[in-house]
């Protein structure tokens, strides 16, 4: 009896494999383990985690790990990915003219036009002005209604601006009921003796007058060159809950481009696009430019920075001199990140376009006969390096039932998407595409405006759930599921990830169809485009018609919506296209350490 | 330091003396030396209405404790007990629900105070206050001693907590996230008024008067 240990390294994932290779030629396969890679994807560093998932596999095996005759391990892809974000426009607010912004309990639904004056001033009010009053967290609720009901009868009080939060209580307490917007933080700023008008939206729905220039300008009576440049507040109110919108002189809010640079693409000749254009027309070109040798950014602009920063962070990795990494893919992505309005007067967040982009550097061979000596020589058993990554996947993958030759692998990890076809003569071709689960992870971060990764990435993970009560929760797809026992009212209301039998508190007041919206549209804008990108690189003729089997293997394919995504893309293309199934009963998972040990028997 | 026995009663006595000062606001009784009462006097509530269930799904009931605003008229720390209330009320309030008073004879212990205030309201969601002021939120299916939310450190508290503890209340009426309220928290308030606690507790047992039970509390 001969056993034979299979080990892959991930990027973030080391697997193992362990096989018996029997006297008449065939494969027994005892038992397999996962752990955490240890440093960087191919340094030495990794020889920690290889050992734990030895350990692990061994003991599962019920043999200790001396026993090993042989240890093959990949060799791994030269491709290490990175990703990063840049926000390319950015709204200011030169001088207060808008506040707008979803304060939890606004009061008074309506729309009222008038000047803004102080609580304090109000005694010097005149009679047959329309007034808007606004008052400072040092008034209470009960002292604001009660001066406010004393001089309804005699000023024209159509709407107020407080800063505490408390319009409901003010509210109650009034007489006549006018629109009340609160929670405006910097109320010293809101200019006194200006007209303004002050919008409060039903439960459920947005503002409507003034998210729409016409709106403002019916109620404010501007000219039409002024409505021109009411447009950028008209667009930073869409959405909210509240707004108000102030007529200064030269009040204005901009939205400033900034420079985000040109894209330099490199390849047979010198292709230049600006950011500005959009992710869609920088794909377009990166298809057209033909075998791409590098890819860089206009110095001191965003982009440039932005790639500059990638290279810089690969050159530490990968010990070799910043000059010398290349970025050979990258996959741009649109998208919106909110972002704090300068000058705001209430916290407002504006929705600013941003671009992130995933890339991928080829670096030199990676020093995995460095990491095959050291293992051998702290285990004292042989170790190869032994093949190819995707060749390996490929053969994993053919234990998935189903399958027949030729077959493709997509392997969906995450730094980078690869596929690689293997036909009927053994042989293979192969892509390297930058952008996977780590770029999803930004764009949920960058787009939900998490302040923590670990958080965008939990969101990527699971599915989600409203608690509703402590006894039932409402599922993304609607269902309720109910409790025996109550659940901890820590969750009581919040939206919570299900991940297996736990619960991941959501702590930002995110709702939950929000949430879900943005996680499957931020897979689908980075799977799509690469999943079709590596398929045609690898398909015969570049024609995806001709690939009858397309097996999802690697981290990303154990995700709960990303394959059914394929799935139904894939199937207008009539191939057959599914989770593997590895050996029947890993799944997706363990493909390259199974292809390692297969391999033994064809490699001698 | 060399802490005995009789520099504890010694402290003790000092402290009821202090609380049992004329210009604290109660009436002048004899200490508790040799008594068996801080009040000699039980107040009889033998004749108030007796709280009902509510029906309102929208409203949140206060359970306050036996001695609150008689026998006890400040918090532990010094807040009278009238603006507390408007602050709990006025966070509830402020966030649309509907807040009704009711005191809880039958009980000192502030979580089954809140537990009976829960079951009373008509959303199921009830706020526990015990006169020196610490505070609970319980809903009305939870185990006595589980609860919503719980406010330990009664000295540590100011009106802006009362306030945020009724908007709280009110956002697990209307199923909304509640975000923590932020606290702060002082290793050395224990030490500081375990005296003076354990003494408000003692005032607030002496009231417990389980015959009449719950009764409605609002304009006492």
């Amino acid at each position: 009896m001969r056993l034979i240990a299979g080990v892959d390294i991930g990027n973030s994932t080391t697997e193992v494999c362990v096989g018996e290779a029997a006297g008449d030629g065939r494969i027994r396969f005892l038992s397999e383990a996962s752990r955490r890679t240890t440093g960087t994807k191919g340094t030495e560093a990794n020889v920690h985690g290889i050992k734990a998932a030895l350990d692990d596999a061994m003991s599962r095996a019920g043999y200790p790990v001396s026993d090993l005759e042989l240890i093959r391990i990949n060799e791994a892809a030269p491709v290490i990915g990175d990703t990063a974000m840049e926000t390319i426009t950015q709204t200011v607010i030169t001088e207060s003219s808008m506040i707008g912004h979803n304060p939890s309990t606004p009061a008074g639904a309506g729309q009222a036009v008038g000047y803004l004056i102080s609580l304090e001033h109000l005694m010097q009010g005149q009679q047959g002005t329309p007034y808007i009053v606004t008052a400072s967290a040092k008034h209470g609720y009960e002292e604001v209604a009660g001066e406010i009901n004393r001089l309804q009868g005699v000023l024209q009080i159509e709407g107020m601006i407080l800063q505490a939060d408390e319009a409901v209580l003010v509210e109650n307490r009034l007489n006549k009921k006018i629109p009340i917007l609160d929670e405006v933080r910097e109320i010293g700023m809101v200019p006194e003796g200006k007209l303004a008008a002050i919008e409060v939206a039903l439960p459920g729905q947005p503002v409507r007058m003034l998210s729409n220039p016409y709106g403002i300008a019916t109620l404010l009576e501007l000219t039409p060159e002024e409505t021109q440049t009411v447009i950028p507040i008209a667009k930073s109110l869409i959405g909210k809950q509240s707004a108000v919108v102030i007529k200064t002189p030269h009040g204005n809010v901009q939205e400033n481009k900034l420079p985000a640079g040109k894209l330099f693409i490199k390849s047979d000749r010198r292709h230049v696009i600006d950011i500005d254009e959009g992710a869609d027309r920088i794909m377009e070109l990166l298809k057209t430019a033909g075998a791409v040798t590098d890819i860089d950014g206009e110095p001191d602009t965003n982009v440039g920075n932005m790639l500059s920063g990638i290279k810089k962070g690969m050159a530490k990795v990968s010990h070799e001199p910043e000059k010398e990494i290349r970025i050979t893919d990258i996959l741009a992505v649109d998208t919106l990140a909110p972002v704090e309005v300068g000058g705001a007067l209430a916290g407002e967040t504006c929705m600013e376009k941003a671009v992130g982009i995933a890339a991928m550097v080829k670096t030199q061979k990676l020093p995995m006969q460095q990491i095959a000596s050291r293992l051998s020589q702290e285990l004292g058993v042989a170790v190869k390096v032994a093949g190819v990554e995707a060749v390996m996947a490929s053969l994993g993958a053919l234990t998935t039932p189903g399958t027949k030759l030729p077959l493709a692998i997509l392997d969906m990890g995450g730094g980078s998407t690869d596929a690689a076809l293997i036909d009927e003569n053994g042989s293979i071709r192969m892509t390297h595409q930058a952008g996977a689960g780590e770029l999803v992870t930004m764009l949920i971060g960058t787009e939900l405006g998490l302040s923590e990764r670990a958080v965008a990435e939990q969101i990527k993970r699971y599915p989600l759930a409203k608690v509703e009560s402590l006894y039932h929760i409402r599922m993304e797809n609607g269902l309720m599921r109910f409790f025996e026992e109550a659940v901890d009212p820590r969750y009581f209301g919040h939206v919570v990830l299900l991940a297996g039998d736990e619960m991941i508190r959501i702590d930002e007041g995110i709702p939950m169809e929000k949430i879900a919206a943005v996680r499957r549209e931020a897979k689908r804008k980075v799977f799509m485009p690469n999943a079709m990108r590596a398929l045609s690189k690898v398909a015969p003729g570049g024609e995806l018609r001709r690939i009858p089997n397309v097996v999802l293997v690697g981290g990303c394919a154990e995700d709960f919506e990303i394959p059914e995504m394929l799935m139904e893309s894939l199937a207008d293309y009539q191939i057959v296209c599914g989770r593997g199934n590895i050996r029947k009963t890993q799944g997706p998972r363990n493909a390259v350490a199974t292809g390692l040990v297969l391999s033994h028997l064809g490699g001698n | 330091m060399n802490i005995n026995e009789e520099l504890v009663r010694r402290i003790t006595e000092a402290v009821v003396k202090q609380i049992q000062s004329p210009k604290e606001g109660q009436s002048g009784r004899p200490a508790v030396t040799g008594g068996e009462r801080i009040n000699a006097e039980k107040t009889s509530y033998a004749s108030y209405p007796r709280a009902k269930k509510g029906t309102d799904p929208k409203e949140v009931v206060i359970g306050v404790g036996p001695a609150f605003q008689k026998e006890i008229t400040k918090t532990i720390c010094g807040i009278r007990l009238e603006e507390v209330l408007d602050n709990l009320k006025a966070g509830i309030e402020e966030e649309g629900m509907v807040p009704r008073v009711v005191k809880v004879l039958k009980t000192s212990d502030v979580c089954f105070m809140a537990l009976e205030a829960a079951k009373l309201s008509g959303s199921g969601i009830g706020i526990g206050i015990q006169s020196k002021g610490t505070t609970v939120i319980h809903q009305k299916d939870l185990y006595p001693l589980s609860n919503l939310e719980l406010f330990p450190q009664a000295p540590l508290m100011t009106l802006e907590v009362y306030r945020k503890i009724g908007q709280n209340a009110a956002k697990y009426v209307k199923g909304e996230p509640v975000t923590p309220i932020a606290s702060t928290n002082d290793p050395m308030v224990r030490a500081k008024y375990q005296v003076k606690a354990a003494l408000l507790h003692i005032i607030e047992t002496e009231q417990v008067d389980e015959q009449t039970g719950i009764i409605e509390w609002e304009g006492k």
